[in-house]
């Protein structure tokens, strides 16, 4: 077996519930079983700029599963964007690490692919409530997400019913619609509109208008942050824009919420989740997602299979080459939407 | 005796279990309860000639009925913000529109009273904030047996300490806060965490600290933003995680600026609040350069199934009116004082308005709350 005598962890992006489980599995999997030491690199890949780093023991991670965020700090900086990448190499070569563990989405993946042709040895572990990295069913952080807009849904409905309101309930996934087909199905909702279907707000009224005439005077309508109108339908404005060139979302439905309002002549009110969905504390099936990743992750590393991500495929974690998993964003298929769409309007 | 009972203005986390109390008491002595529906709107749009408009305008109510409605939140019977005594024409129900196609808000008062008469209810139990109880006080004076109950979770009716609704809303925001520090901290940034509340900053000032938030903007006290910005640099540095937290009621003003108002006026001449913290937190961005999470709780704060004090609270306020109903001693709010159940004329709800106590609880030079002595205070400081 490839030995590992010293192995860096970083977490990248935004924060999600369950990376604090990765980075325990991976320190006491990687003392524990390998016998190696762990860095950890603060802030994502400025702390491997910067050589920001913090020694972490299975004490240092003890009583940490269950906490929300993560102990390592998490930034947006991307050493291809910064001109860091030497940087990244000399963290490598005077920290004498043999290797880097990457918990991250789509941009700090991305890195890390990038760095693997590079002949950097990095392995890494998708995490993104987005639930939007190819390869694997699921990322860390994503259920948690759909359970808080759930609950939040659960209990928005109880309003809604109450005035006999529209309530639009905006929620996060940039491109990808998962966490509001997910949270929709699983709070009821009236309508759900993903960005995977550009939408008619005709249609979005069509739907509440039925509600209405069979009695039912109140709707829920879960938003993707990222929902595009269709063609020529309806103008928005553009997103700004952040240090990575990606719309920054949030708030279409403070848009859509006064027209369907207009349209209909049925008040509407608007709650956008924000970043509630991204904090607390991690579901079980986080916990235990993330501490399957991270012992699968460090074996990898012991095994030297650098330039792999590890992914749950079905009940199964296995390695996936990390170009591969970063090639194209994972959307929402066709066939689940329409499962959803069944309920649309009763 | 017929009890009528109805729930107005916006729902709050109680108001099944103060229904179901109301109704169980009252059948208890042998009286029937009438519940109107969707608050003052079932009165106003009920057309006592037409057994169709009776029937969607009302239901009755007995033990059976409200056996498992508090088992969820809202309220079973819904509500609105209607207020007969101002009824823009638009809003009128048809077999009462005036004549004159005039855009002035018209009293319907006259109706309503005809309305309680020809249902035959003998008392009302109106369960409300200042707007629903200010009609309440209208019937009142008018000579109806009305016994109020104060609900409201920005707790700003005047003559009580407490208002259902308001330790559940303070729950869950405390509850939010802490979901939110995760981000806040992994991203060290500046938090800004905006709360309902109108006019009153009692839901920041409470939330601020109970979650130990480090500042805390309430609709009082209005607030420098460069001082604001300090403080909350000054907090972010000694945060071994690196960030800062502030509360802010949706009715807060900058010094130099205004309250920032989105949307119409409702029916008793409030604006709709909402969006301070965002104008804030850009206005944060501007002066610190720092990262900013905003987060507007908004509806998230009074949706939802009750925590147990607002359990007891709606509970005890429904036995409460039920009984001084029974006893014929009308024309009461019931209420909280200095933490004991007492009942007040229903008048004092227009004898004044129930703000923060500034010069008690908060320090205005470091925007945060500031209790001391709560030695002889009553549970919630009020």
């Amino acid at each position: 077996m490839f030995a590992v005598k010293r192995i860096g962890i970083l977490t990248g992006g935004g924060d999600c519930p369950g990376l604090n489980g990765a980075i325990r599995a991976v320190v006491r999997r990687g003392v524990g079983a390998h016998g190696c030491e762990a860095l950890g690199f603060r802030n994502g890949w400025r702390g491997v700029m910067e050589g920001d780093v913090v020694p972490l023991t299975a004490d240092s991670v003890r009583g940490i599963l269950h906490r929300g965020g993560t102990i390592l700090g998490s930034s947006a900086a991307n050493p291809y964007h910064e001109g860091g990448i030497d940087h990244v190499r000399a963290a490598f070569r005077d920290l004498q690490i043999d290797g880097l563990i990457a918990i991250g989405g789509e941009g700090t993946l991305g890195a890390a692919a990038n760095m693997t042709e590079e002949g950097l040895a990095v392995i890494g572990i998708p995490k993104t409530i987005d639930n939007d990295i190819s390869g694997t069913d699921y990322c860390i952080g994503f259920q948690t997400a759909v359970q808080v807009a759930t609950d939040a849904i659960d209990r928005l409905h109880s309003t809604a019913e109450s005035h006999n309101r529209v309530m639009l309930v905006e929620v996060m996934g940039r491109s990808a619609g998962w966490i509001a087909l997910s949270a929709g199905m699983a709070g009821g909702a009236h309508v759900i509109l993903i960005p995977e279907h550009p939408f008619d707000l005709e249609e979005v009224c069509g739907y509440v208008r039925r509600r209405h005439l069979r009695g039912r005077l109140f709707s829920i309508v879960v938003v993707a942050e990222g929902v595009v109108p269709r063609a020529g339908a309806m103008d928005l404005p553009e997103y700004p824009r952040d240090e990575r060139g990606f719309p920054r979302f949030g708030g279409i439905a403070g848009l859509l919420g006064p027209e369907i309002e207009r349209r209909t002549g049925f008040e509407t009110r608007v709650t956008v989740l924000g970043h509630i969905q991204r904090g607390g504390t991690p579901s079980a099936h986080d916990r235990i997602l993330a501490t399957r990743f991270g012992i699968a992750a460090i074996d990898m590393a012991a095994a030297g299979a650098w330039g792999t991500m590890v992914a749950l495929r079905g009940n199964d974690v296995v390695g996936i080459p990390l170009k591969e998993a970063v090639a194209e964003v994972r959307l929402v298929p066709e066939e689940l939407y329409r499962v959803a769409e069944v309920f649309f309007g009763y | 005796m017929k009890v009528g009972v109805l729930t107005g203005g916006g729902d709050v986390p109680g108001l099944n279990a103060c229904i179901k109390a109301v109704t169980n008491r009252a059948s208890e002595d042998g009286h029937a309860v009438l519940g109107i529906r969707r608050g003052w709107a079932g009165l106003l749009e009920c057309d006592p000639d037409d057994p169709d408009s009776v029937a969607a305008c009302t239901i009755p109510l007995d033990p059976g009925v409200v056996r498992t409605i508090d088992r969820s939140g809202g309220t079973f019977l819904h509500t609105s913000r209607a207020n007969p005594a101002r009824v823009r024409p638009k809003e009128e129900p048809g077999f009462l529109r005036s004549k004159d196609g005039g855009d002035e808000p018209q009293d319907h008062t006259a109706h309503v009273l005809k309305v309680i008469d020809r249902l035959g209810i003998g008392a009302l139990i109106p369960i409300g904030g200042d707007d629903t109880l200010s009609f309440a006080l209208r019937l009142n004076d008018e000579g109806v047996p009305v016994v109020a109950i104060p609900k409201t979770m920005d707790n700003d009716v005047h003559g009580t300490d407490y208002c259902i609704g308001f330790s559940t809303a303070i729950t869950r925001t405390v509850n939010f806060i802490h979901q939110l520090r995760t981000s806040a901290g992994s991203h060290e940034r500046l938090a800004v965490v905006e709360v309902f509340g109108r006019y009153s900053g009692e839901t920041s000032l409470v939330s601020a600290y109970l979650a130990g938030v480090d500042r805390a903007i309430i609709s009082e006290v209005p607030f420098d933003i460069e001082r604001l910005a300090r403080l909350l640099m000054k907090d972010k540095v000694a945060n071994p995680s690196r960030y800062a937290m502030m509360t802010i009621s949706e009715g807060a003003t900058m010094l130099g600026g205004e309250m920032v108002m989105a949307g119409t006026e409702d029916a008793f001449g409030h604006k709709k609040l909402g969006g301070v913290g965002q104008v804030t937190g850009e206005a944060l961005r501007e002066l610190t350069g720092e990262g900013i999470i905003y987060q507007q709780l908004g509806y998230l704060m009074r949706s939802g199934t009750p925590d147990s004090l607002d359990l007891m609270v709606a509970i005890n306020y429904a036995v409460m009116a039920s009984d001084l109903v029974i006893q014929g001693e009308v024309g009461r709010l019931v209420a909280l004082r200095n933490g004991n159940y007492v009942n007040v004329p229903i008048a004092v709800v227009r004898q004044g308005v129930k703000r923060v106590d500034v010069g008690a609880l908060y320090d205005v030079d470091n925007y945060r709350p500031k209790i001391r002595h709560v030695d002889g205070k009553p549970m919630f400081l009020y």
